[in-house]
């Protein structure tokens, strides 16, 4: 293996008495794309700035070619290394074939004026950016995209051996995302340079980079290859996010699924040994908010009776709850109504949705009597004015019955929530009700039960 | 779009425009002025006696035909010999080197703060070396080599305001408000000093009116030459500096990875700014808004190419000026006023229109189309 180009060794750097980069150490050799991942703060801005320059190292070193960077002048430096920052003020109203010549600056000394010409480095680096037509634009007339890229061609025509590129695919379409990291890979891989990309598109990373540096709170936390870095415990850890690892069957590159709150395919997750489900009883989508908030929380969840295609159902397939589901307008079958039992008899607390109640369903509360004594039964309130029962009050005089029963009515769906899953996790509820901000700071993200991937 | 053929210079940009036409067009801007102005004053000269004495003495007397052509009097001929060439041409030659001056360090400190509203007079700096300079005076110091220390107390009292500018920019927000209501703060400061400085004045010796409006009724070729000196000391520190300046649009970290070390320049250029706004000053009092209006002018004409704007900015400020100063002298029959009021008049009103130019990120932005 090559000596690395860069060599960063116990770097620290210090804002005040925090530090952004605590004893980083990570070696960047020539022919490499390298890809820093790691979550909002957690020091991928800071670690490039430091190498290249912008940052006072308080402990530890940075070499560039075996020299002391600091030591390097910033002509020699800004020959060696290139970098370009997240964002940039907007600057005068140059045309953009100078605003990339700006980039040859640091060669003014033998060159002159920069080369703008064909062929040389700005036009050069224009065509990689697929700008060459913009040359003679007004860098302020550019969209968001175009301009990040004018910004990636300026750093290109620095023509040094080392970039350093903080988040250089923002604001770039999905088709320039591609088409700018491949361009870097192929810098990379021509063999004399080494490419340090900042990316929180995890993904991006995976498929470019031929090494990915994980980073939380100013410290290395993986490092890899990316096939060997990325897995569902890092995202967990790192990320605090909920994600499934797939390959691309044609590549065999891993990518990941993040489980997004309440959208997108979600692996079926069976109840887990260690809590007990929080059972939802809803309809015509009434309880969407309770199903989608339980299962963001991590706390298992059971539902039903459901009517089939009811907006709660497709709901709760969609985040594989386990669900009685019974025919619309069908009354519940006995069958039905033995699976419910079933479901209640195992969970922990039961939530009920402020939903209509009519002849076919009542059952899903009458159900709730023989239990409501036994477990939690939480009632979400039904909007004021709204009417619900569609039974000539029997509905009404149920839920009645279930308060006397000890049944607690919550003014909403997060209250629900919140309390519901601070049952599923056994932690000790306050004796008034919650309020909506304890809602609000709920505890950090599910390290609740996680199968199936 | 018109691409660029193998080994061709790059496509011309829409404003980029021939700088060698543009300094040709410059320098006859002001050798015509100069004749021009020659001839404007409250003593009534025939423009073709003023034109004489010019080339009689700018050849040194070899001019052929005498200074004053067919006029009779030799003592008639030796006043207006005396007007012309000992008042007016050094009066309007302070007018082109303070103005240059102004124009440069308005141009400079607009790159330096990134902030097209930046102009020596607004930031305080103006003010600031005119409370140096007239200090001289309160207090009767170095009453003999007055001439040749007043610039550098002027230097010195720029300085504060220069400090403090380059401070409150650094602290915090940097917004182009806060910079310019820093400089607000400072004008009024130092005008409040300088008041009382000019009131408490037992001598008399120097009017309000001079320090806090300017004026050129002062000049003198010993002026004009330390003000041209001054022009040339800060003209080298910034030979070169353009295109660092270009650089240090895009922030001080991009700058500073591009080679530029922008802690440095930043100080080295807001120091020359200082001294030649404190050079001007010195000699001439404050003169507002040529620092404003002289680059914006040249941004308009020749493109943001700080390798361009800062020349050119110098020329234009002494153009500027010039013109201000001949506006000062007839616009008022029989009265000279101070030449501040005319620069005031215009760049005032060229601020207001600058300002109602914010864009939607409401950031103030002087240098558009």
């Amino acid at each position: 293996m090559t000596d690395p180009i860069v060599a960063l060794d116990g770097a620290t750097v210090r804002y005040g008495a925090r530090a952004a980069l605590a004893r980083v150490s990570v070696e960047i050799r020539r022919g490499e794309l390298l890809a820093l991942a790691g979550p909002n703060g957690s020091g991928k801005s800071t670690l490039l700035r430091a190498a290249a320059g912008l940052e006072t190292v308080s402990e530890g070193s940075i070499r560039v070619d075996g020299e002391a960077l600091a030591a390097l002048p910033l002509d020699g430096r800004a020959r060696r290394i290139a970098w370009m920052p997240q964002d940039e003020p907007e600057g005068d109203d140059v045309p953009v074939v100078d605003y990339v010549g700006y980039g040859r600056h640091p060669y003014r000394a033998v060159e002159g004026a920069a080369n703008t010409g064909a062929g040389g480095p700005v036009q050069t680096a224009l065509r990689t950016v697929e700008m060459e037509d913009a040359a003679a634009r007004s860098v302020r007339a550019l969209s968001g995209g175009e301009r990040q890229r004018v910004r990636l061609a300026r750093v290109l025509a620095q023509e040094t051996p080392v970039l350093f590129l903080d988040e250089p695919t923002a604001h770039l379409d999905i088709g320039h995302q591609l088409t700018a990291l491949a361009a870097l890979a192929r810098l990379a891989h021509a063999g004399d340079r080494a490419v340090v990309v900042a990316l929180h598109d995890l993904n991006l990373a995976a498929r470019f980079s031929d090494r990915i540096v994980v980073l939380s709170r100013g410290r290395v936390v993986a490092e890899g290859r990316p096939a060997e870095v990325l897995s569902p415990e890092l995202l967990r850890t790192v990320w605090g996010v909920d994600a499934e690892l797939k390959r691309d069957p044609r590549t065999g590159l891993p990518f990941l699924l993040p489980r997004t709150p309440s959208v997108g395919p979600v692996p079926p997750r069976e109840p887990a040994a260690a809590t007990r489900p929080v059972h939802v009883v809803g309809g015509g989508g009434s309880a969407q908010g309770l199903l989608t908030g339980l299962v963001d929380r991590g706390v298992a969840v059971t539902a039903g009776v459901l009517p089939l295609f009811d907006g709660d159902t497709l709901v709760a397939e969609e985040l594989h709850v386990p669900t009685v589901v019974e025919l619309p307008f069908a009354p519940i079958s006995e069958e039905s109504r033995t699976n419910l039992r079933r479901l209640l008899g195992a969970s922990v607390a039961i939530v009920v949705a402020p939903f209509p109640v009519g002849p076919s369903n009542l059952a899903n509360l009458t159900e709730l009597l023989p239990v409501a004594s036994e477990r939690p039964v939480i009632l979400v309130d039904h909007p004021p004015g709204a009417g619900w029962d569609f039974v000539d009050g029997r509905a009404e005089a149920t839920w009645r019955e279930l308060v006397d029963r000890g049944a607690r009515v919550v003014p909403d769906a997060a209250t629900a929530v919140s309390l519901s899953a601070e049952l599923a996790r056994g932690e000790p509820t306050s004796p008034s009700a919650p309020s909506r901000g304890k809602t609000l700071s709920a505890p950090p993200p599910p390290n609740g039960p996680v199968e199936g991937a | 779009m018109a691409a660029a053929g193998p080994g061709a210079p790059t496509v011309p940009g829409p404003r980029r425009r021939s700088a060698g036409v543009a300094a040709v067009a410059g320098g006859a801007i002001v050798l015509a002025l100069v004749v021009g102005s020659a001839a404007i004053g409250p003593v009534a000269i025939p423009s073709g006696t003023v034109l004489a004495i010019l080339a009689h003495e700018a050849t040194g007397g070899a001019w052929p035909g005498g200074a004053c052509p067919g006029v009779g009097s030799s003592s008639q001929c030796a006043i207006w010999v005396e007007i012309v060439w000992d008042a007016r041409v050094p009066a309007l030659l302070l007018a082109l080197v303070a103005g240059g001056a102004l124009g440069l360090s308005g141009a400079t400190l607009q790159g330096v703060f990134r902030n097209p509203l930046a102009d020596p007079y607004l930031l305080g700096l103006s003010s600031g070396a005119a409370l140096g300079a007239s200090a001289l005076y309160t207090f009767g110091w170095f009453a003999a080599s007055r001439a040749v220390v007043l610039p550098a107390a002027a230097f010195l009292g720029g300085l504060v305001p220069g400090t403090i500018v380059v401070l409150a920019a650094r602290s915090g927000r940097r917004s182009p408000e806060t910079l310019l209501l820093t400089g607000v703060a400072l004008n009024a400061l130092f005008a409040s000093i300088l008041a009382s400085f000019l009131l408490y004045n037992p001598a008399g010796n120097i009017p309000l009116s001079f320090w806090l409006l300017g004026g050129l009724g002062d000049a003198s070729w010993t002026h004009d030459a330390l003000v041209a000196s001054v022009l040339l000391v800060g003209g080298a520190v910034l030979v070169g500096r353009g295109a660092e300046l270009n650089l240090l649009q895009l922030g001080p970290d991009v700058a500073r990875s591009l080679g530029v070390d922008a802690r440095a320049l930043t100080r080295l250029l807001i120091l020359a700014a200082t001294l030649l706004t404190a050079g001007a000053v010195a000699f001439t009092g404050v003169v507002g808004f040529v620092g404003l209006v002289a680059p914006h002018i040249v941004r308009r004409t020749l493109g943001v190419d700080y390798r361009r704007v800062l020349p050119f900015a110098a020329l234009t400020g002494g153009i500027f000026l010039l013109v201000a100063w001949d506006i000062a002298q007839v616009v008022v029959p029989d009265v000279v006023i101070p030449v501040g009021i005319p620069t005031a008049f215009a760049g005032a009103l060229f601020f207001l229109y600058l300002l109602q130019r914010r864009d939607r990120s409401g950031a103030l932005r002087g240098d558009a189309t």
